[in-house]
């Protein structure tokens, strides 16, 4: 008898935290909304759904804000940090997660001052550096300098995955007179996929986000990332609502699709990276 | 075969990365700090005076200050909903991968575009918060809520927990799930309560969890610089002036490299000593409890 009060209770319970999670998108939609009405329907009535789905705003936006010349910069630039980052970070952890001694300590504690050091505090003279350099406002530079953000992450990341590798598969190896170079090529690499794919994940959020290294470093408006064009276009603290909610789908859209595909894999490597 | 030292070279290119870009900057930003710099010419030795200045004018204190309240704000309440929230999908598996995800979303955005919307939302004249609070007959409550210094602060505090609650959220549930099964059913079968089972089996029990959260959330906001920068430019009145702001203003806006230098590496005292105190003392609660 007091079974069917209680499962309507619970699925009541579960509707209303549902309710509540979806709430939490409801500044997305608004995004969303906005950007198919014009400027003068928005300070007419600023909550009202959009009655046509007027195209206008976007094809401003899209001529303005050299879109497509930007996702090719922030993919292009993402796709070097990935390679990168990974060969140097998994190169560097293969040492760290097979041997224990002050050597092998003291990398980590420098990956750990990496990890540690908010990116202010070497903003000024990383700015110096390329300067002197001639890395201002090159995609070399502003590659260089993602890199090196992700870069202590990278080597943690690989480092627990490499400890979990059983030894075994590399002593088959060894037997057959492979040196450390090609144990790590032929054995350890293949096997490091998965945290690769999860690693990717995690650049790609971190450059294409990422607002104050191309802010600082980039100047030319062909060389500038996603967020940059936005930022540009965007403009000053008087924002514009029909310029605004294109640029931010525009901006948002792409990671947005990549997380609807890859949600689990998402969540399962960025909280991985945090609890470990 | 076990001692080859070959394998070390391994780690050069890692090293070579680490000290150009961590290491030798960050020496370089302390030599820095004790000049005049201002990013060409020659730098002059000045001794402690850019500490100096940091010290004796309330100003820069001021936006150590903001900085430390809007950490504390930005936290809590982070901290709090993430665990609400946890909480309930932990006993609700039907849901709770579709919850995560919809929580997670925000992460997903830029802060630049967060930060932007939430300002168009918050904006005193066709603004989302505004129109809503006329819609449900709250009219008095209107206001321009980045505009006013009295609620600047809270309504970015507000922005930056909604974007990252979900992330507090997806770890706690990691915590949640590493709880063992034998101990929740042995809860359950003493008759404890849901609310019993929560106060003393899991909130002990998710302590690491808490550790995590709370040291991520910490450092993450108190180098908090687009969202201010973005909605506010630090105004109005300085409510929003946080010390990552006023770097960037001091490098950018005054060509200060000296001073700026002088700020970032009292910022990185500020981070390291905090993450060193919260990890002991969170680490030290873990083991009581």
């Amino acid at each position: 008898m007091t079974q069917m009060p209680r499962k309507a209770l619970r699925f009541l319970a579960q509707g209303v935290v549902v309710a509540a999670t979806f709430a939490m998108l409801a500044p997305v939609v608004y995004m969303v909304a906005m950007s198919f009405r014009t400027s003068e329907e928005i300070t007419q009535a600023p909550l009202a759904l959009p009655e046509t789905l007027y195209l206008g705003n976007y094809a401003n936006a899209l001529s303005q804000m050299n879109y497509l010349q930007s996702v090719l910069n922030s993919l292009g630039i993402t796709l070097s940090v990935t390679v990168i980052v990974s060969l140097v970070g998994s190169m560097a952890a293969y040492p760290l997660a097979r041997r224990t001694n002050t050597f092998t300590r003291i990398i980590i504690l420098l990956a750990a001052l990496g990890l540690a050091t908010p990116n202010f505090v070497t903003i000024t003279p990383i700015y110096v550096i390329f300067r002197n350099l001639g890395l201002l406002d090159t995609y070399v530079g502003i590659i260089i300098a993602f890199s090196a953000l992700n870069l202590p992450l990278a080597v943690f990341f690989y480092t627990s995955f490499i400890s979990a590798i059983p030894k075994e598969l590399e002593e088959a190896a060894r037997l057959d007179n492979c040196g450390d170079w090609a144990v790590f090529w032929h054995v350890i690499r293949p096997l490091l996929g998965p945290a690769t794919a999860t690693l990717s994940l995690f650049v790609m959020l971190m450059v294409w986000n990422d607002f104050t290294y191309p802010l600082l470093l980039l100047t030319d408006p062909e060389k500038f990332t996603v967020m940059i064009s936005v930022y540009r276009f965007v403009g000053n603290l008087n924002v514009k609502p029909e310029m605004l909610f294109p640029a931010a789908v525009l901006g948002s859209l792409p990671l947005l699709v990549l997380f609807i595909i890859f949600q689990r894999r998402i969540v399962a490597g960025v909280t991985a990276g945090a609890v470990k | 075969m076990g001692s080859s030292k070959r394998i070390y070279l391994f780690t050069l290119p890692a090293i070579f990365v680490i000290g150009c870009f961590f290491v030798y900057p960050i020496l370089l930003s302390a030599r820095l700090s004790f000049t005049d710099f201002s990013g060409v010419g020659l730098a002059e030795w000045v001794g402690w005076k850019n500490y100096d200045r940091f010290f004796s004018r309330t100003r820069y204190l001021y936006s150590v200050w903001i900085t430390i309240k809007f950490t504390l704000v930005v936290v809590i309440a982070q901290t709090m909903i993430g665990l609400v929230f946890a909480t309930l999908l932990h006993r609700m598996p039907a849901v709770r991968n579709l919850c995560r995800a919809v929580l997670f979303t925000p992460a997903m955005m830029s802060c630049v575009i967060v930060g932007y919307v939430w300002q168009f939302i918050y904006s005193p004249y066709s603004g989302g918060l505004n129109a809503l609070l006329g819609m449900i007959g709250l009219e008095e409550w209107q206001r321009g809520w980045i505009g006013d210094p009295s609620t600047a602060l809270y309504a970015l505090a507000v922005a930056h927990v909604w974007m990252f609650a979900g992330y507090t959220t997806a770890i706690f549930l990691v915590g949640y799930a590493n709880i063992p099964r034998d101990i929740e059913e042995a809860g359950r079968l003493d008759g404890a309560s849901s609310w019993q089972r929560f106060r003393h089996l899991e909130l002990p029990l998710l302590a690491p969890s808490f550790t995590v959260n709370i040291i991520l959330s910490t450092i993450g906001t108190l180098k908090t610089f687009e969202l201010p920068f973005i909605m506010t430019r630090g105004g109005p009145d300085r409510a929003t002036q946080t010390l990552s702001l006023e770097i960037i203003n001091q490098l950018f806006g005054n060509y200060k490299f000296g001073f700026a230098s002088a700020l970032s590496i009292i910022m990185l005292i500020i981070v390291i000593a905090v993450a060193v105190l919260q990890n002991t003392w969170l680490r030290g609660r873990e083991d009581n409890q």
